[in-house]
């Protein structure tokens, strides 16, 4: 038994002994079916693999008392559920204690350079504004609209309880709309394209000239897209949203892409010197305090800073 | 400095130290209830300690969140079975007999299939459960639910699947 069991089961088969338990707990099941049931378990050790393991879930259902079973099972799924619905109250109801802001039906919200801000929509849902971003918030009674005039938002959402019949909730930007299905996910918006990133479920996403077309995007992939396309679907860096928890983590990052997206975080001039901007950099960094951060690079590359002020920084080498 | 290392190094005991505390307030604030946020925080660091992945965790908090989250929907799922259990004893007819260990053993049982049964919506769950407890056949099954024999097998084959892709050897 030791060298077929290290294998993993083969799916087809264990679909196959699905097959053959519905087929001969029919009513209606005949001679015929049986043996030719018995002939398929014969047929390979993969095959009397699956039907052992149809068995063993055979023990196992009947090993509970039925009436007692039945019951339990069926109430179980639905307490649980319900007890996973509290969860989320109480979740939200904690972001509140910690500084959360309560949405408005309409808002607008500004963060600024170097801020983030974390707001809570009215169905319970959850928007962070990443530095320097716009969005307004409205929620009608066809649609829940967060527009992203500027910057980047995380959204996790809730589903929508605030109606009998729940509203769609999407991300516009200028480029186009991001539609969520059940999820989390981020959208960040540049000067020639928005990018999402799905970290849970699902979206779909319409180009704002090209509407007819939706490309579904779920968990773990990145979409960008402008107002006329939307280019292929493609892994993400699971990372980008490391910045609603006050990170920034680069995995053999060039550092001149690094020092442009810390510059996002910085009032003033921050720039990297083309000389330098081919080393490599890997980590990861709180954004809460950038100085550190350059100052940290200093020690583990090699690079200095210019500084004229606050407000000027270049790294050279 | 408050820039984490390059390539941090930990140990179960430093993340413990910096993150315990931190970690019981969160699960504090998500079930309101002291003593489980106690447990759970601890349950957490013990399945740290089996993982043996502290030294290369880059995030520590939403690692130890992760692991958290899951246990926190293992205890919810306990607790569902537990209650409906007891629920369901309590409804018998004839008081029913059983021992402290028999108890246990089905309970846990209970557990492993309600988990196993995670995921469906509950017209799947109703289906394989009157399957395959109640022994109903197709046609019966069909008719308490006003739904087709050939839906009552597509759930039904559905629901074993995923069962049978938990189950091991």
């Amino acid at each position: 038994m030791a060298s077929p069991a290290a294998r993993p089961m083969p799916k087809n088969c264990l679909e196959m002994a699905v097959h053959w338990y519905v087929q001969l707990n029919d009513g209606d099941a005949d001679d015929n079916q049986r043996q030719a049931w018995q002939r398929w378990v014969a047929e390979s050790p993969d095959h009397a693999r699956a039907w052992a393991r149809v068995e063993k879930l055979q023990r196992q259902l009947h090993g509970v008392p039925m009436d007692l079973a039945l019951p339990v099972l069926t109430q179980a799924g639905v307490e649980r559920r319900l007890a996973m619905k509290s969860l989320l109250v109480f979740a939200a109801l904690g972001f509140a204690g910690l500084g959360y802001e309560f949405s408005p039906l309409g808002a607008d919200y500004l963060s600024a350079t170097g801020q983030r801000r974390q707001v809570l929509l009215p169905d319970g849902g959850r928007l962070d504004l990443n530095t320097d971003t716009q969005v307004d918030v409205h929620y009608s009674s066809s649609e829940r609209l967060i527009t992203l005039r500027h910057g980047e938002v995380r959204l996790l959402t809730a589903p929508d309880n605030l109606v009998p019949v729940p509203r769609p909730l999407v991300v516009a930007t200028v480029h186009g709309r991001v539609r969520a299905l059940g999820t989390d996910f981020n959208v960040r918006l540049g000067e020639k394209s928005t990018t999402v990133t799905v970290l849970e479920h699902a979206v779909e996403v319409r180009s704002r000239l090209a509407p007819d077309i939706a490309q579904r995007v779920s968990a773990g992939e990145q979409l960008q897209f402008n107002a006329r396309q939307l280019r292929p679907v493609r892994a993400a860096d699971l990372n980008v949203s490391a910045w609603s928890r006050g990170m920034l983590v680069a995995i053999d990052w060039r550092l001149g892409d690094f020092i442009a997206e810390l510059s996002r975080y910085r009032s003033g001039h921050l720039s990297c010197a083309p000389q330098v901007a081919e080393l490599r950099v890997s980590g990861a960094f709180t954004l809460d305090d950038t100085d550190a951060v350059l100052a940290n690079l200093t020690a583990s590359l090699p690079v200095k800073l210019r500084t004229f002020s606050r407000y000027w920084v270049r790294v050279e080498a | 400095m408050s820039t984490d290392n390059f390539f941090p190094q930990h140990s179960v005991e430093s993340l413990y130290g910096e993150h315990h505390g931190w970690l019981q307030k969160w699960l504090r604030s998500r079930i309101g209830n002291g003593a489980d946020a106690a447990d759970l925080a601890q349950d957490t660091f013990v399945r740290l300690l089996t993982a043996r992945t502290a030294p290369s965790i880059r995030e520590p908090r939403h690692y130890l969140t992760t692991i958290a989250r899951g246990l926190l929907i293992d205890l919810f799922r306990r607790r569902a079975v537990e209650n409906a259990y007891l629920e369901a004893l309590a409804a018998r007819p004839e008081a029913y007999e059983e021992n402290l260990e028999t108890r246990h053993l089905i309970l846990e049982t209970l557990i492993a299939i309600d988990a196993m049964l995670d995921g469906f919506g509950p017209r799947t769950r109703h289906i394989f459960l009157l399957a395959q407890l109640e022994e109903l056949s197709y046609v019966e099954i069909g008719q308490r639910l006003g739904v087709s024999v050939t839906t009552v097998k597509n759930h039904l084959s559905k629901a074993l699947l995923q069962c049978l892709l938990l189950v091991e050897d």
